[in-house]
């Protein structure tokens, strides 16, 4: 990583024995909007706000939540360019295992992968770490999946999870939502419910985006109409 | 066919450039006479060889290599022992093949090589030899014989004749072994051994030779040659057969599978262990009072 | 003669009814001379999968470490054996990384799946895999043994009936290659365990 002999790493420890540019890390994943994730029996959903900055803006230009494999799919919070470079290495990865063993990356092996780019970046010379934490959503042959990944490379396996701004409101709010028996519709209409929580104005199918993963293992992000669909069931 | 014919040439030397204008028109009149047709050009065996230029080696004419044949002559007469397989390449072609040639009663021929070259050719031998018995009353010498073979693979040298044979029989002179090839190589010798497993073979050979040993003992060495020699090289197998060489003539000894000799040997080693395992044993024994 | 030639040997595998064979002979030489009859090419790479390798000795070796290790990472990484078809990737996919400097060695791999459902396939030495639901060969006396296995191959053979079948099909192609044989030996692979056996062959 390092450019020369000098580039050291800047995540270095505090006399306290902290890594404090972890912990701004971590307040930078605070910083960004909500996302969040649950697991049912049959299938995952993943949801976040998408926030525009200005109504000037195109909504249909703005994607947070991202395919990775056909099974599996990432939503982040934080710095969306940070983002970007780790779903880039997270689909190399997921490739290079099938080059190799003509499968798809099983969930875990992928969250793996990512997890230690992280930590990667937490330790090397001439960078920083990432200003993302992860929600990996993946139904592979150990069944439906839910990760977190955070900018220390430390990840683990959730039934439901939230990060970002509202995440403290949010996961208390899964933990009296959440039952191990959730179907997946059930869950997609939890994470809407539990998105409009803490939501600053009107929830419309343009300001939040969702993904899930059905019994027939394939990822997918809702559109618009069909994230309309489900808001209107709710209301 | 008039006798005339072979009376001409029977013993002629097959390399004598100065054969006369009448000959040619002879051997016009048959093709497979006593002489094979050659190529008229100026030089047969180039002509032969650039047939085969441009052609990849693994096509070209080649003939079974893989064999082992021995022979070698002590105070009861010659043995001789051969294997046979017939490999094409490393495909086993067969492996019931007659290695030992009967030239006639009192003379054998081994087969290396090419198996329709040394075939052929130890048969015309055996026609040229009887012919020599017919007009002189008396047999041919093995030295004799043995020079004709020479002269007719030297007259065909580089045209693609391939054997490796060792002519034996006994003669007013004793055991007479004689070691020919189609280089034209012709030597006189009392141990031979030729073919790929011939290494193996001689190794065996020469390690449990006497001049003096008993026939039943030359024997038994022989075909132990043999058995270690198609045990080792890949090119060698199927069955020993061996002959005993004698004053009145040949006698056929044997003809058995090589796996016979393996199992007896590697019972002989068992029972050899097991000894030495109980001697062993014995002696570790605290001698009691 | 060519390097996959060099040292002699062939491998032959056959599915039954939630069964496969793997064997191969047990001849090392060095082109036509026969310096061991202890050779190994048949390699376990768990309880149901093995790996039969032909060609040149010391890439054999080399192989059956190299994918022991691989293997080996392969489970303590995501705790679990590998399937065969996936093991046939990682075998095709090894092999092809070294498209201009080959091992040279034609792979057999024998296996069972998830359902004990038989899993069969051969390779080229780059790694162009062949699946097949009957039988594969491999080696210096391929050929043969596709006679013989075409001879008496049946479907859904019982393990008893597969071991005396692959047995025949590869003593009887044994004897018309020079440089294989030497004595066989016989892996019969099941849910419930393998079956290892050797056979005495001709010995030259």
């Amino acid at each position: 990583m390092g450019e020369s002999d000098y580039s050291f790493s800047l995540t270095t420890f505090s006399p306290s024995g902290r890594l404090v540019q972890i912990e701004y890390a971590l307040n930078a994943v605070t910083a960004g909007a909500t996302a969040l994730g649950i697991k049912a029996g049959n299938g995952i959903v993943l949801a976040t706000e998408k926030r525009l900055p200005s109504p000037l803006m195109a909504f249909d230009s703005i994607q947070k939540v991202s395919m990775i494999t056909k099974s599996i799919g990432i939503v982040y919070a934080g710095m969306g360019p940070d983002s970007r470079v780790l779903i880039k290495k997270a689909r190399k990865a997921a490739q290079s295992y099938y080059q190799v063993y003509n499968e798809s990356i099983p969930v875990g092996q992928l969250v793996r992968e990512v997890a230690s780019v992280m930590q990667e970046f937490t330790q090397s010379g001439g960078v920083r770490p990432f200003g993302v934490s992860l929600l990996v959503a993946g139904f592979d042959d150990e069944g439906p999946q839910l990760c977190q990944i955070d900018p220390s490379g430390s990840y683990y396996a959730w039934k439901a999870s939230a990060i970002g701004k509202n995440m403290v409101n949010a996961k208390t709010f899964l933990e009296k939502r959440y039952s191990d028996d959730i179907e997946l519709e059930d869950a997609i209409h939890t994470a809407i419910l539990t998105l409009k929580e803490g939501f600053e104005g009107q929830v419309t199918e343009n300001n939040i985006e969702i993904g899930v993963i059905g019994e027939d293992k394939l990822f997918k992000t809702l559109t618009p109409a069909e994230t309309k669909d489900y808001l209107t069931e709710l209301e | 066919m008039p006798l005339s014919d072979f009376l001409d040439e029977d013993l002629s030397i097959k390399g004598s450039k100065s054969r006369s204008n009448d000959l040619d028109l002879h051997e016009l009149s048959y093709s497979l006479g006593n002489e094979l047709r050659v190529p008229q050009v100026e030089r047969p065996s180039h002509f032969i060889r650039d047939a085969f230029v441009d052609v990849p080696e693994k096509d070209k004419l080649r003939f079974a290599h893989g064999t082992t044949t021995l022979a070698f002559a002590f105070q009861g007469g010659i043995i001789v022992a051969v294997d046979s397989r017939a490999s094409m390449g490393q495909y086993v072609g067969s492996g019931t093949v007659k290695k030992i040639i009967e030239i006639n009663p009192y003379l054998l021929g081994t087969m290396a090589g090419g198996a329709a070259d040394c075939s052929f050719w130890e048969r015309d031998l055996g026609r040229r030899c009887r012919l020599y018995e017919l007009r002189n009353k008396e047999r041919i010498s093995v030295a004799a014989a043995s020079k004709l073979l020479a002269n007719t693979v030297y007259y065909y040298r580089g045209m693609g004749l391939s054997m490796g044979t060792m002519i034996c029989g006994w003669d007013k002179t004793g055991p007479n072994i004689f070691y020919v090839d189609s280089d034209g190589t012709r030597f006189k010798g009392h141990i031979f051994s030729v073919g790929s497993g011939s290494t193996f073979a001689y190794g065996v050979l020469d390690q449990g030779y006497s001049y003096d040993m008993s026939v039943e003992d030359a024997i038994k060495l022989g075909q132990k040659s043999i058995y270690h020699a198609t045990h080792r090289d890949a090119a060698s197998g199927g069955v020993i057969n061996c002959y005993h060489v004698k004053e009145d003539g040949w006698v056929k000894i044997s003809s058995e599978d090589m796996m016979i000799q393996h199992r007896a040997r590697v019972s002989e080693r068992k029972a050899e262990d097991e000894a030495s395992d109980a001697a062993k044993a014995a002696a570790a024994q605290p001698a009691s009072a | 003669m060519s390097i996959l030639e060099y040292n002699g040997g062939c491998v032959l595998a056959m599915a039954g009814k939630e069964c496969v064979a793997i064997a191969s002979d047990k001849r090392l030489g060095v082109q036509l001379t026969t310096v061991a009859m202890d050779a190994n090419r048949i390699f376990r790479m768990h309880d149901k999968l093995y790996l039969g390798l032909t060609g040149l000795m010391t890439d054999i070796q080399t192989l059956d470490q190299l994918f022991r290790f691989k293997l080996e990472l392969y489970a303590m990484r995501e705790n679990r054996l590998m399937k065969p078809k996936t093991f046939a990737s990682l075998v095709s996919s090894t092999l092809y990384s070294k498209r201009f400097a080959p091992y040279f060695s034609e792979p057999v791999i024998a296996g069972l799946d998830k359902d004990n459902k038989p899993y069969i396939c051969s390779m080229d030495l780059l790694g162009c895999v062949a699946e097949e639901t009957e039988f594969v060969v491999a080696g210096t006396c391929a050929e043969s043994l596709f006679g013989t296995c075409e001879t008496f191959y049946k479907k859904d053979l019982e393990p008893d009936e597969l071991f005396e079948t692959v047995s025949q099909a590869l003593l009887a192609a044994l004897d018309r290659d020079c440089i294989s044989g030497w004595g066989a030996v016989v892996h019969i692979i099941t849910k419930d365990g393998v079956q290892t056996k050797e056979l005495d062959g001709r010995m030259d």
